[in-house]
């Protein structure tokens, strides 16, 4: 029982903040609110998949937030040049992220020179050149249809089914889980399980009272689910996610293991920055414009949730779900203090605090673990 | 002797999660002489001498520990060591990048008037502890320039500037040189005579012979036999109680004769120092390996050993030269991944730092190698994962509550067995061990000892780096001695004596470029 409580310490903590703020503000748990907050966490959400693989690599990519600026300002040009959609948002994604991410890569998997040196030096490239290309204005959007993207919505109907599926999917992998397990033998602890389902039918339950009860799933919760799903598959399932972890735990002793540590590396600070695009283009979409100066501060919000999720700074030791937790307990405060009319002064002492603590949990279980 | 109990523990329990690693032992130990604790992997010796240090704190243990006459409850390990309990861990515990000096007075340094260190005072004090050991050794040096005895003696000696009265030693000798180890039994025999009392706790039998007063036995955590004097008790009974049944042969017979065929074949190995140019630590090494036999190379630590296999094995890129020719065809390796496509493996020596991911569990580490062989388009079979490392923990019989422990909670042997599992697991053509039974206990020897002779009867070939002599005797067919990054000798069964091995070890040979 002690040990279900820790392992899931984050998730609950995250409901226990909410049930306290249902009762310190009326309009807190309100489909609208909560709908509205989901939206905002998203681009954090996203890119905290691709950090929480960084950072599992012992690393940390300071660029993102600045990418996210970046990006914003580079797809709204490129439709205001004449492009389609579509292309510019295909072009944004390899130029922005996919080309940056390689970039910083490079320096990083072939020279060893620390991440944070790199991605510091790639947070005022990005900036800088977000500032050159708008020369330090905002630029609105000019293809009305680019909204959807992070503005709109699956209409109840389809979200009512996409529930459905997501519910008969959970149940069905668990089931199938333990099943395999049993089959080969392995042990199968029955209150973990039992907490499995808890959760999902809680999460079902709530997606189904926030999303239907207001306007169904926004469009960005969506993409954000489809790329928390490809972290969680990457690091749970595949080779990929083995080798990630391999070299956050110990470099040498994945080399001697035949691992490809250029590789890996190349395709993690790719993936991370190509997120932080997809974040810019969310946002873009979302404001209807983009502003230079988008997404400042975004990398510390994304590196907090990370934390906050129990992935431990020092790389080899966490998943995507703890951070993805992560990122919705910082939305939850920003949007529980906004609600109360607490000043943004104190939300970021307040956000400051919470990181020092989840670092200090980090630093007590990893005395616990050797 | 003393005749007078200084240390008394009694009805130890420990439980960890899963396995009660303690399980009511009693032991005592004499002022002024050295008691030997002896147990297979796993019986439970390191918990039993963390529960005396401090670093079990009471009451996460259950039973008395009695100095002095006076029951102790160690909160923590200062309070330990404030009570004169000092021990050298299996793993070394220091800093390789501070001092010598800083190492020794780590948490304890001396300070003046204004409450900053007090250089001077540290270093002289140090310098006095050290001497005391008989120890030359600039307290000023880094640690990390010093070799590991000479590390080890730092630890005795940050271990001695308290008033110590207890010394443990648990398994000080798994990197030491020869001479260094003489060193270390010099030291030993000295605090001993001082009114030190040692527990010492090694898998070395020939160790335990040697230095020891008095032997007491772990079994799966519980106290064998009472403690006995060494004198009263020959070796096979020592191992008796440890495994609980006889020993046969320490060396396994071979049971067929296999055909050899000449399946590796190197040529002109060269590895340069990266620190100093100009200098090499491996230099045109050239030899061969054959099917049906295992190669043992022999050579004092540092001798390149080593450095010679991980060349062989890709670990140093394009940075090492040298030919390698497998089965006949001229290959090159530039990394180990390129080696274990080749079917080439290599049981690393230090497994805590080069072996194992010691924060994943068992079956993680074990798969890490074959990762490629069972997984379909990027996906992990786990089921598939979970098989061979049951498989590999049966064959080498891990005690483990799980599968899915983690390996830092694994005792140092178990450990071993896991990196050797590992290896295995890749089904190698060429099977390199370095230091394969380093801190492994003397049946699971045995049983590796028997697994090596089994891969050689099914065609692989096998390449073994001891420092221990009786190993390379007792298993090599044919032994290559190293010194100082230069092939010595190559040595047949027959002719290869300890006396002889150790000759071509440490003698000047005359070579190109200079040695210092
Ligand atoms: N921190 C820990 N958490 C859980 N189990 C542990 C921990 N430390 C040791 N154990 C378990 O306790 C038992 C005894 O381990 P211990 O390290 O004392 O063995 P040992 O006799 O020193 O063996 P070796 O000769 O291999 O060093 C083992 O089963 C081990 O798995
Ligand atoms: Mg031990």
């Amino acid at each position: 029982m002690k040990k279900l409580l820790k392992e899931n310490s984050t998730i609950l903590a995250l409901i226990g903040l909410m049930i306290i703020l249902s009762f310190l503000s009326p309009v807190f748990f309100t489909p609208r609110n909560l709908t509205n907050l989901a939206r905002q966490v998203t681009v954090i959400g996203i890119m905290s998949v691709g950090m929480t693989m960084v950072i599992l690599l012992g690393g940390i990519d300071l660029s993102v937030g600045s990418i996210v600026g970046l990006a914003a300002v580079t797809v709204t040009l490129l439709m205001q040049a004449g492009l389609s959609i579509t292309l510019a948002i295909i072009l944004t994604i390899l130029l922005v992220g996919v080309g940056i991410g390689l970039w910083n890569g490079f320096w990083i998997a072939k020279y060893d020179i620390p991440p944070f040196i790199i991605t510091l030096g790639m947070m005022t490239i990005a900036r800088g050149l977000a500032l050159t290309l708008t020369q330090g204005v905002s630029i609105p959007v000019t293809a009305p249809a680019f909204s959807f993207i992070g503005g709109g919505y699956i209409n109840k109907v389809t979200s009512l089914i996409i529930l459905g599926i997501a519910l008969i999917v959970g149940i069905y992998s668990i089931l199938k889980a333990v099943k395999r397990k049993k089959a080969n033998n392995i042990e199968v602890s029955k209150i973990n399980t039992f907490s499995k389902f808890i959760f999902l039918f809680l999460g079902i339950f709530l997606a189904f009272f926030v999303f239907i009860g207001y306007r169904g799933i926004p469009i960005p919760v969506i993409i954000l689910v489809v790329f928390v799903a490809l972290g969680v598959f990457i690091l749970r399932k595949t080779k990929l996610g083995r080798r990630l972890y391999a070299i956050g735990g110990n470099e040498n002793v994945a080399w001697l293991s035949g691992i490809n540590i250029f590789k890996t590396k190349m395709f993690v600070f790719s993936f991370i920055t190509t997120l932080a695009a997809i974040g810019g283009i969310i946002l873009a979409s979302r404001l209807n414009g983009a502003s230079p100066n988008l997404g400042k501060m975004f990398e510390l919000d994304t590196i907090a949730s990370v934390v906050i999720g129990g992935t431990s700074l020092s790389g080899g030791f966490g998943t995507v779900t703890g951070s993805i937790i992560g990122a919705f307990i910082i939305g939850v405060i920003n949007n529980g203090m906004s609600l109360m009319g607490i000043n943004t002064f104190y939300q970021l002492i307040v956000k400051g605090l919470i990181i020092i603590f989840a670092v200090w949990v980090d630093i007590m279980n990893k005395k616990q673990r050797s | 002797m003393g005749e007078e109990v200084i240390l008394e523990m009694k009805d130890i329990v420990k439980d960890f999660p899963g396995v009660r690693a303690l399980d009511h032992v009693n032991f005592r130990v004499k002022k002024g002489t050295v008691l030997a604790l002896c147990g297979e992997n796993g019986a439970g010796k390191s918990t039993l001498v963390k529960v005396l240090s401090g670093v079990w704190p009471y009451p996460t243990y259950e039973g008395k520990i009695i100095l002095d006459g006076e029951e102790e409850q160690f909160s923590n390990t200062r309070e330990a060591e404030d009570a004169g309990i000092g021990i050298i861990h299996q793993e070394l515990n220091l800093i390789p990048e501070l001092t010598v000096a800083e190492n020794i007075y780590l948490d304890r340094q001396p300070t003046n008037k204004f409450g900053t260190i007090a250089w001077e005072k540290m270093y002289a004090d140090a310098k006095e502890v050290l001497q005391r050991l008989n120890m030359e050794i600039d307290p000023q040096t880094p640690l990390k320039t010093l070799t590991v005895g000479k590390q080890q003696m730092v630890e005795i000696a940050k271990a001695l500037s308290h008033q110590t009265r207890i010394m443990v030693f648990d398994e000080p000798t798994s990197a030491l040189t020869n001479t260094e180890v003489k060193e270390l039994f010099r030291v030993i025999r000295e605090l001993r005579a001082s009114g030190v009392s040692i527990i010492y706790i090694s898998h070395k039998m020939d160790e335990i012979k040697e230095i020891a007063d008095e032997v007491t036995v772990l079994r799966d955590g519980a106290s064998i036999g009472d403690v006995a004097a060494i004198a009263d008790i020959t070796l096979d009974q020592i191992i008796s109680r440890m495994v609980g049944r006889k020993l046969e042969d320490m060396f396994p017979d071979r049971i067929e004769e296999m055909s050899r065929k000449k399946t590796l074949e190197v040529k002109n190995i060269t590895v340069d120092d990266p620190k100093v140019s100009g200098k090499y630590l491996v230099k045109d090494v050239s030899f061969s390996a054959y099917t049906g036999e295992i190669l043992g190379i022999a050579g004092l630590m540092g001798a390149g050993r080593t450095e010679l296999v991980n060349a062989i094995f890709g670990v140093y890129g394009k940075k090492s030269i040298g030919e390698l020719i497998l089965n006949g065809e001229k290959i090159t390796i530039n990394s180990p991944k390129e080696a274990i496509s080749r079917g080439i493996a290599l049981v690393t020596e230090d497994r805590k730092e080069l072996g194992l991911l010691l924060e994943q569990d068992l079956a993680f580490n074990i798969s890490l190698p074959l990762l490629d062989d069972i997984s379909k388009k990027g996906i992990v079979d786990q089921i598939e994962e979970h098989k061979i490392a049951e498989k590999y923990v049966e064959e080498l019989n891990v005690k483990t509550p799980s599968l899915e422990v983690y390996i830092n909670k694994l005792s140092g042997g178990n450990q071993q067995k896991v990196v050797i599992g590992k290896w295995l697991a890749t089904k190698p053509k060429v099977l390199i061990l370095d230091e394969p039974t380093r801190g492994i206990d003397v049946g699971a020897k045995v049983e590796v000892y028997r697994l090596m002779n089994k891969l050689v009867a099914q065609g692989v070939t096998v390449i073994m780096i001891s420092s221990e002599l009786p190993e390379i005797l007792g298993m090599s067919d044919r032994i290559l001695v190293m010194n100082e990054g230069l092939l010595a000798a190559e040595l047949s069964k027959e002719e290869a004596t300890g006396e002889l091995i150790m000759e071509y070890a440490t003698r000047h040979i005359k070579k190109g470029a200079e040695i210092n």
